[in-house]
């Protein structure tokens, strides 16, 4: 079969397996700091490729998304099965975690239905190795006819072999050994075959066998396209499902999927040998405390606590170091600033690199580092167990926690993570209470403004008040987001020691996506500022926005164009209030209540632009717009009691 | 019983997966068939997920309740 190829003729090689199986951690052994990855299942939603060599050999390696099968039920699962059924890719590399064997095999035997050549990488020996399976490759490579390659990718072994036996298999293609049902399934099949029209196998793009296996597992999808290919043939073949179903009083939906659970663990049993090691493992220790009801919140409570108090010490210390040759760079160019305008725009250009690397860096570095180690160790899933019922009541998901710690970073990446999330609603959900989690930029102001002049008491207040604003609103917005809930079916990784190198990549990966999506609109943002500064348009924003600030809020008049500017340069609302007020003695110029009610205001009102874009691009404009007036509404209604019952 | 039902550190056998295609493909996925043995290791709090383990694997699941729910089992005598 001639398979299309991707760019310039390159050999196109596919990694799919099911998630948490290691295939990310193969492709960045490959691929260097291209693919994020964690210990914790589903991280890959679309897909991610990149050119690599092996043994002086060019290909193309694709990063498929993580699937438990090949049934079109979910995102990743479609992504992952159109990709195949495209044929792009030369070869596929189904990437199988050798620890848990039994169940692995099952995908392993789908994926050998497609008709894509294939090579097997045996992944985390040496986990299975510790849980005492001892797995036979020869024997497995020929009950699959697949060539099988050992590895333990985490550590690069066996990646760049799994490379080159794939490149040989483009070069000269095989199929393997696609699994033989029991005889009723068998017969079935063939008279389902008899029947079949043809060319409608050609226009899924899989073999045969593949459909009519399909049709009797119950695919939506093929049996759509069958149906308009020809009723009378999908007609029989769901009355065959059924006389299949009867047979073996099975239910219907099932009765494929217990063959093929009979098929693997038969399998299984041929090519491995399992050596019960000690009863009670350091696992099971770990989880009796980290798991528990009671103690398990409290590891919990310690993992988020000690992650702030790393994320504020590293990043006040960080940040003094950054911003330092900043400021006195911004001290020579703002006296210039009103001379002309090229001054301006320079100064604002400055400044918006400073509030990127200056600001927001030296809080989300420390923060994305603990965020992947906790990952990679594999708490986050036991986090996310510990969580679910709580969040579940406003609403939200378990797994809807990461996002929401990421947010206290940045908001930008927090709203890409909530890509972890099956069903649209979860993600929608999420990412409307995302912006509404004071990010890094919105920290500093609490904590200068707050913390110091007010005490760290009513800074603490402000963060409680937050979370209980975040719940109610997460309570009302579930009723209002239409869809289905995913209840919770989630792997509980074994926890790993990971290489530091695996957790700073991922680290990278993270802060790549703030540097990429965030920072140019902060810059661009702040050119612009630099230039309406310049036009004199202060005072008028001021004027304009004088009944909002004066006269519902009770704050002083020169805020104004401090609230309209902290939409684009939300690191920037601190700065912008000391130049507005003209000195920074805030206490002096501001009373108590006028602080709260403008610390408030700037903690919950509309997010920055580059958050904005991020809700757009990942949700959509309209429900970017329910969010902004959401944040903006709160944040009116907070510095309003703040002003009425202070 | 369901698996919902099921106490702490009780062993049980799935009987049977209430219907849907969905919820059995993500079943067979997670390595829980009909016939498989279970271990309940525990509870979440505040009504949370039960986290089982499947013994002849070593693998640990975690199911929310509705999932639970829609999981008939009996109990296995040690």
């Amino acid at each position: 079969m001639d398979r299309a190829r991707e760019d310039a003729g390159l050999p196109v090689i596919a990694l799919a397996g099911q998630p948490n199986c290691g295939k990310s951690t193969l492709f960045n052994a490959l691929a260097g700091f291209k693919a994020d990855t964690g210990n914790f299942p589903g991280s890959t939603v679309s897909y991610t490729s990149s050119e690599v060599v092996a043994d002086g050999r060019r290909a193309r390696i694709i990063d498929l998304p993580g699937t438990y099968s090949i049934s079109p039920h979910d995102a990743a699962e479609r992504v992952t099965r159109d990709y195949l059924l495209s044929g792009k890719a030369d070869v596929l590399v189904a990437v199988v975690d050798a620890s848990v064997l039994a169940r692995s095999i099952e995908l392993t035997l789908q994926l050998l239905e497609m008709g894509v050549p294939m090579v097997l990488a045996l992944n985390m020996l040496d986990e299975a190795e510790r849980k005492g399976i001892d797995v036979d490759v020869a024997r497995l490579e020929k009950r699959l006819g697949i060539p099988v390659v050992p590895t333990i990718a985490i550590r690069g072994k066996g990646v760049v072999s799994v490379v080159s036996r794939a490149l040989d298999m483009a070069d000269r293609p095989s199929l393997g050994t696609p699994p033989i049902y029991d005889r009723d399934v068998e017969e079935t099949v063939r008279g389902i075959l008899d029947r079949m029209p043809g060319g409608l196998a050609d226009g899924i793009g899989a073999p045969e066998r593949f459909v009519a296996l399909r049709l009797l597992e119950g695919d939506p999808v093929i049996e759509e396209v069958a149906g308009n290919a020809d009723p009378e043939f999908l007609r029989f073949a769901l009355d065959e499902r059924k006389r299949l179903a009867v047979l073996h009083d099975w239910p219907e939906e099932t009765t494929l999927s217990s063959h093929r659970h009979a098929v693997a663990m038969d399998l299984f049993e041929a090519v491995a040998r399992v050596v019960p090691r000690r009863k009670m493992t350091l696992r099971d220790r770990l989880d009796g405390v980290v798991m528990h009801p009671v103690l398990g919140l409290g590891v919990a409570g310690a993992a988020i606590a000690s992650l702030f108090l790393v994320a504020f010490l590293f990043g006040d210390l960080l940040a003094g170091v950054v911003s330092a040759p900043f400021e006195s760079l911004l001290e020579v160019l703002s006296p210039r600033a009103s001379e002309s305008f090229i001054w301006a725009m320079l100064r604002g250009f400055v400044e918006g690199v400073a509030g990127g690397v200056g600001i927001v860096l030296p809080y989300l570095l420390p923060l994305l580092f603990m965020m992947s180690l906790y990952e990679d160790v594999g708490y986050l899933p036991r986090a996310a167990y510990m969580v679910d019922g709580a969040l579940h009541r406003i609403g939200l998901h378990g797994k809807s926690v990461i996002p929401l710690i990421l947010g206290y970073g940045c908001n930008v990446p927090a709203i890409m993570g909530t890509r972890i999330l099956e069903t649209p609603r979860d993600r929608i959900l999420t990412s409307l209470l995302v912006p509404l989690i004071p990010c890094s930029a919105r920290t500093v102001v609490i904590l200068a403004l707050v913390a110091a002049l007010l005490g760290p008491l009513y800074a603490l207040g402000v963060y409680a008040l937050n979370i209980v604003v975040a719940a109610v609103a997460g309570r009302i917005l579930s009723s209002m987001v239409k869809g289905s809930q995913a209840g919770l079916l989630m792997d509980v990784p074994p926890y790993r020691v990971p290489p530091l190198r695996s957790v700073l990549k991922k680290v990278w990966f993270r802060t790549y996506e703030f540097l990429v999506a965030a920072w140019p609109i902060l810059i661009v943002a702040s050119v612009i500022m630099g230039i309406l500064e310049y036009v004199g348009i202060n005072n008028w924003m001021n004027a304009v926005l004088r009944p909002l600030t004066v006269g519902l809020l009770g704050l002083p008049e020169a805020v104004g164009v401090t609230l309209f500017f902290g939409v684009l340069r939300k690191e920037l609302s601190l700065i912008l209030l000391f130049q507005a007020l003209g000195t920074d003695d805030v206490a002096a110029v501001m009373s108590p209540a006028q602080i709260l009610g403008f610390s408030l205001f700037v903690t919950f009102y509309v997010p920055c632009v580059a958050t904005i874009a991020t809700l757009v691009r990942e949700v959509g404009w309209r429900w970017a717009g329910v969010s902004t007036a959401l944040n903006t509404g709160i944040a009116l209604a907070a510095a309003f009691f703040v002003r009425v019952f202070w | 019983m369901t698996l919902e039902q099921a106490s702490k550190g009780s062993r049980v056998r799935v009987l049977k997966r209430a219907s849907g295609h969905r919820f059995a493909s993500s079943l067979d996925g997670m390595g829980i068939h009909v016939g498989d043995e279970l271990l309940v290791v525990g509870y979440a709090p505040f009504h949370g997920p039960i986290l089982v383990e499947i013994p002849s694997s070593g693998v640990r699941v975690a199911l929310g309740r509705g999932m639970a729910e829609k999981l008939h089992v009996e109990p296995v005598e040690a």
